[in-house]
């Protein structure tokens, strides 16, 4: 405002030196050269003060030169068609380079506007690159937030927690509506313009779902303009793509922690599997040549055995914990299993009768024989611990499938108890006599699920244990 | 006496499988790296090695197939429990036999002498072999068990042949099956179940609980003798 009436006040002063400057020299100048000096204030003013301040040049210049120079001087009175063409020459100048004066000033105007809307774009850009990825996006809000009024980003995938920071019911429409189209929303748009923050898509338009930029309504009143809100437009996809960068980072990120722990735990099961055995063996060895001739050493020996298949349950139960179980199917013959089994629990207390109903004409049955070979040691390992004086393993043929019964004459399975059992760790109140690992019904269920087989303890018609686990039989044709 | 070289970086396990060797009357040499075991076999004072998988310096499955490239000597591989893959691999690559650690003294002296048996047989394909109670005639097709004659099917007896020329050595159910059936039937284990179950009803006292013919889960089959 102050530059225009000071364009005026230009107008009038550059008006009153040429109209003093002429009346002074007019004897010198003549008439005609006397108004060519008038086009000069408008010259002058025209540039810098646009159409107004020209046209007052333009008719105080008329004005003077009617009253100062023309005759009758001293009077507005016009003589002689040559004096009105002075007038309108006059004037006709000073719309004309107002005119081109303005579309110069306007011309300049913008490509300053896009001079600065490159400088914040690149300030922006080098915002976003410098230091961590989420520092970097809050760095460049507080810079938004500085020049363009406070700025927030709203999260698609968390919309429904933001609900009630601060924005109004208004404002979440247009949030919604800038959200699942693409648009621009609220203040200053044409879309819901009413509203206090206005909302910028973050990413391109055909996606169907985005994260907003929300800015807030400039302070003072004033209307965002259309320049501006394009300007932010382009910063807020700019935010977006920082944002998909960092959300890559930080997949990438995690799936690199994840691979590590796995790692970690394959190294884990192999240095179980692998480096304990050693020591193990070495004790296992040296009380096998003891063990003939003293006792203590027979018993160390049994021990040391135990110890060898709880670490097996140790390894199993982190395969089963890491999911690193991929069972094979094959055709497997139970007798197999369950001759491998016996030789594996090696001597059983002399108390124990082991008693075997397993018929040799059963059919194949179909599973991954070394974790079935681990469920068999566990379960009748189990019911060694528990029995008084028997232990039975039988199977029989059941439509699809074979069953495989374990059973002991032991104190028997509490009916509370029979789902709990296979918790790892579970222990039955007052039923367990001496230590297993605590893991091998937990185990017996973790490989048994693996394979698609289904275990359960059962209700023992006399008393004691049972375990009861289902095998599917061998599809094929026999050949 | 035959001389075994002991290859383990654990130097109680050294102790304790110089020990086993001794007592089952061979001379044990024992070195705790693969280098070392090289330079020992370039010596040729070898006869058998016991081979620990996991040295420090080499993959033990690698030095087997470097072994098998020039030398025919019997290996018998010390492993864990759990890796099936690495036993059936290290017999496919060429080692004879192998025990699980904690290993028995026995069923690894065992082991042993069954594969030195094969290192040492003269090659030809003996038409006459036996094995604990079973007699075979490979050209006749006659087979006795406990001196009793016993009727076999083709596909039986072909089986059978091939677990008594092993000799007490385990094969695997590839090999049975590449050797009987043809390569084409590597994976139909379902084929050598149904035959080693009717080889078990005519050849074992208890069908089901079998002591000669032994299967060990994931791996293979091998003749024990129940005596």
């Amino acid at each position: 405002m102050r530059g225009t009436s000071a364009s005026y006040l230009l107008a009038v002063t550059a008006v009153v030196i040429v109209a003093a400057v002429t009346s002074v020299w007019l004897q010198l100048l003549g008439t005609a050269s006397a108004a060519l000096l008038f086009l000069l204030p408008v010259l002058l003013v025209a540039p810098r003060g646009g159409v107004g301040p020209a046209l007052t040049a333009a008719a105080g210049g008329a004005l003077a030169y009617n009253f100062f120079l023309l005759p009758p001087r001293f009077t507005f009175r016009v003589h002689g068609l040559d004096n009105l063409v002075s007038v309108f020459v006059l004037f006709a100048v000073a719309l004309v380079m107002s005119r081109l004066a303005t579309a110069l000033k306007t011309r300049e105007a913008e490509a300053e506007a896009r001079a600065s809307a490159n400088a914040a774009a690149a300030e922006f850009s080098a915002l976003l690159g410098k230091g961590e990825p989420l520092d970097a996006v809050d760095n460049a809000l507080a810079w938004l937030g500085r020049d363009y009024g406070e700025a927030r980003i709203v999260a698609f995938d968390r919309f429904s927690e933001q609900q009630e920071t601060g924005f109004s019911t208004l404002d979440l429409s247009a949030a919604a509506w800038a959200m699942h189209n693409g648009d621009r929303t609220g203040h200053g748009t044409a879309i819901m313009p009413a509203a206090e923050w206005t909302f910028l898509p973050m990413s391109l338009r055909h996606r169907a779902s985005t994260d907003l930029l929300a800015l807030a309504r400039p302070a003072g009143g004033e209307t965002r303009n259309e320049l501006e809100l394009t300007q932010v437009q382009a910063l807020a996809r700019l935010l977006g793509q920082a944002r998909d960068r960092s959300a890559l980072d930080e997949a990438r990120r995690e799936r690199e922690r994840l691979e590590d722990r796995d790692a970690f735990r394959r190294t884990l099961l192999a240095s179980l599997a692998h480096d304990f055995r050693t020591p193990l063996t070495v004790v296992t060895g040296e009380l096998a040549k003891l063990a003939d001739t003293d006792e203590g050493a027979a018993q160390a020996l049994m021990a040391a055995r135990r110890l060898d298949r709880m670490m097996d349950d140790l390894v199993g139960a982190a395969r089963i914990e890491s999911g690193a179980l991929s069972p094979r199917s094959e055709a497997t013959d139970l007798i197999d299993i369950v001759a491998d089994v016996r030789e594996a629990l090696g001597e059983i207390p002399a108390s124990i009768r082991l008693v075997q109903q397993v018929g040799a004409t059963l059919p194949l049955i179909e599973a991954d024989p070394v974790l079935l070979r681990h469920i068999l040691i566990n379960l009748i390992d189990n019911a060694i611990r528990h029995a008084r004086s028997t232990v039975e393993i039988g199977a029989r043929a059941a439509g699809q499938s074979v069953e495989i019964i374990v059973r002991d004459d032991g104190p028997g399975i509490p009916a509370d108890d029979r789902a709990r059992i296979f918790e790892r760790f579970a222990r039955v109140e007052g039923g367990d006599r001496s230590g297993g690992s605590g893991l091998g019904l937990a185990i017996a269920r973790g490989f048994a699920d693996a394979m698609g087989m289904t275990i359960a303890a059962e209700e023992e018609g006399g008393g004691g244990g049972r375990f009861r686990l289902a095998v599917p039989a061998w599809k094929t044709d026999l050949r | 006496m035959k001389r075994v070289l002991v290859v383990d970086d654990e130097p109680a396990i050294r102790r304790l499988l110089s020990h086993v060797l001794e007592r089952g009357g061979f001379t044990a040499a024992a070195v705790a790296s693969a280098r070392e075991a090289m330079v020992e076999l370039a010596h040729d004072r070898v006869d058998a090695m016991l081979l620990d998988l996991g040295l420090p310096d080499r993959d033990g499955l690698e030095m087997i197939a470097a072994i098998r490239a020039t030398r025919s000597i019997p290996i018998v591989v010390v492993t864990a429990r759990g890796d099936t893959a690495e036993k059936i691999a290290a017999l496919d690559l060429g080692a004879d036999d192998y025990v699980t650690k904690p290993f028995d003294g026995d069923e690894l002296l065992a082991r042993l002498r069954s594969a030195l048996r094969r290192a040492g047989s003269s090659g030809a394909r003996d038409s006459a072999l036996h094995f604990g109670p079973l007699r075979m005639d490979a050209e006749r097709h006659q087979v006795t068990c406990r001196d009793e004659s016993v009727a076999l099917t083709p596909r039986e007896f072909a089986v059978l042949e091939a677990l008594m020329r092993a000799d007490g050595r385990i094969l695997t159910h590839a090999a049975l099956l590449e050797q009987v059936w043809g390569k084409a039937h590597v994976n139909d284990i379902d084929y050598l179940r149904v035959v080693v179950r009717a080889l078990r009803l005519k050849l074992e006292t208890d069908p089901s609980s079998p002591t000669l013919i032994r299967n060990e889960p994931g791996i293979g089959y091998r003749l024990v003798d129940p005596a």
